[in-house]
């Protein structure tokens, strides 16, 4: 009994240690090569302050939920930035496996696990420096947290959340495709679902099928979830859904990603 | 694609904005768009000449080229050829799925047929910028980052929201965007109808770009070609 004891906690700890040497090369990158992060940061920061200035009247409209469009829109270009953050740590496994590294990576002993988790804690680590960027932008910009410092957690909950199923969506691609080339999918659908949820306007401003469509998006409860903080208080009724979706979203990509990488390695 | 997506999102979201006082009189947000989507829709392919004339700098197809007896202008009119070509074929699908979706243009076919010149003199206008930073760089990452500064340009205009309607520092980016004196008198001549003014300035304002730009583009090659 007890050799067995030993033997599963050894097993975990190897594949800590691998996760974390994943994750850890990763975040190394980017303090070797800070242009890596330029992109995932500029593009929500970008997104922030045109949709803040473009679409500030908005507020106007009666019924929009907040006097303050940052409060609004702030949420979402944190999102957008992580799934760009999702997609960009999917796309160093595409490097990888274009190099040669994924192969010796694939030759080490013990579960793959470890390999998806790694890279999938690297993006949702990643995630958290567009959302810091967006917030501090918004905050100049005059963000307020009506629903206090919980607000911030929702937001980075959230974004981490979405930075890992994009990230593990964009790995299944990779697993498949095995091209950088194939990440502009997982691009266009995560900012195709993102636009089609209700990241610029509430659900009762839509109408015919983006009313429909933004109501069945998951990424329409995440966004409930992330931005309650900044439109009034947390409730459970609003965090739950949300963070289902999340589980979900993560669940399902989680099982494309290991089915796929199952097929890589046999 | 996206933008037509963003146009049917925007058509479908933005039902209660056109109300707000302030806002253009139109029947559908679907109008108000038109010119937008046209502009993203040509202008995301218009780094495209940058890009190729930079693979070939740095493939050193280019050097073999140069070592042909033929005029220089041509390795660069050709590739705006091309992009010109691929523009107007956009511009005048983007207005045939409009039109089939309920837009309306005010101005009529001749308004449309400007719709098109002025989105294919863009084209040239971010065509000659990305021939020129390939020159001057040779490098195909370099073109390609001219991308957000077009995303951005859009965002930053006229071409989703009336600019009465914005406040603040981004107002006056807004109003001193280029993008946005083109969108401008296009949108005029589909919400209003036919202005030889506005005729004018949507087409005056991007071929003086183009012109400017191109320019540059031959200058940088002139200079790249005397000083090898």
């Amino acid at each position: 009994m007890s050799a067995v004891t030993v033997d599963h906690s050894t097993d975990l700890r190897f594949a800590g240690m691998v996760a974390s040497a994943i994750c850890g090369r990763g975040m190394r990158r980017i303090v070797a090569r800070p242009t890596l992060i330029m992109p995932v940061l500029l593009m929500p920061l970008i997104f922030v302050v045109s949709f803040t200035g473009a679409f500030g009247s908005l507020t106007r409209v009666e019924g929009y939920g907040t006097d303050n469009v940052f409060n609004w829109m702030a949420v979402y270009a944190a999102m957008q930035g992580a799934v760009f953050a999702g997609v960009g740590g999917a796309s160093t496994t595409a490097e990888d496996i274009e190099n040669g590294f994924f192969d010796r990576l694939l030759l080490t002993p013990g579960s793959r696990v470890p390999i998806l988790v790694g890279t999938m804690a690297y993006s949702a680590l990643r995630s958290t420096i567009p959302t810091t960027g967006v917030l501090l932008v918004s905050a100049l910009g005059g963000l307020r947290l009506p629903g206090g410092p919980l607000a911030l957690v929702t937001v980075y909950v959230a974004t981490a959340g979405m930075a890992s199923a994009f990230c593990l969506l964009g790995l299944a691609v990779v697993y498949r495709f095995r091209t950088m080339r194939s990440m502009i999918l997982i691009q266009v659908c995560g900012f195709s679902l993102m636009f089609l949820s209700t990241g610029q306007v509430p659900l009762h401003f839509m109408n015919g099928w983006l009313h429909t469509v933004a109501r069945v998006n998951p990424v329409t409860n995440v966004l409930r979830f992330a931005r309650q903080g900044f439109l009034g208080d947390l409730t459970w009724s609003m965090t739950w859904p949300g963070l289902v979706a999340l589980g979900a979203m993560v669940a399902v990509a989680g099982s494309l990603a290991a089915h796929q990488l199952r097929r890589l390695a046999a | 694609m996206f933008p037509l997506l963003l146009a049917a999102v925007y058509t479908h979201q933005f039902t209660r904005v056109i109300l707000l006082p302030g806002f253009p009189a139109v029947d559908s947000f679907l109008d108000f768009v038109l010119p937008a989507s046209l502009v993203q829709s040509v202008s995301f392919g218009a780094t495209e000449a940058g890009t190729e004339l930079a693979r070939d700098i740095e493939n050193g197809f280019f050097d073999r080229l140069r070592a042909s007896p033929c005029m220089r202008l041509p390795l660069l009119l050709g590739r705006l050829g091309g992009a010109v070509v691929v523009a107007a074929v956009k511009g005048v699908l983007i207005i045939a799925i409009f039109l089939l979706f309920g837009a309306e243009i005010a101005g009529g076919p001749a308004a449309a047929v400007v719709l098109v010149v002025a989105a294919v003199l863009l084209v040239i206008a971010i065509g000659g910028l990305g021939q020129m930073l390939a020159i001057f760089t040779g490098s195909q990452e370099a073109v390609n980052a001219t991308f957000p500064l077009v995303f951005t340009s859009i965002f930053m205009s006229s071409a989703f929201f009336p600019t009465n309607l914005m406040s603040g520092w981004f107002r006056e980016v807004a109003e001193a965007n280029p993008v946005t004196w083109i969108i401008d008198p296009v949108r005029r001549l589909i919400l209003e109808g036919w202005s030889w003014a506005d005729v004018g300035q949507a087409l005056v304002v991007p071929l003086v770009i183009s012109v400017a730009t191109v320019t540059m583009a031959v200058v940088a090659l002139n200079r790249k070609l005397s000083s090898s």
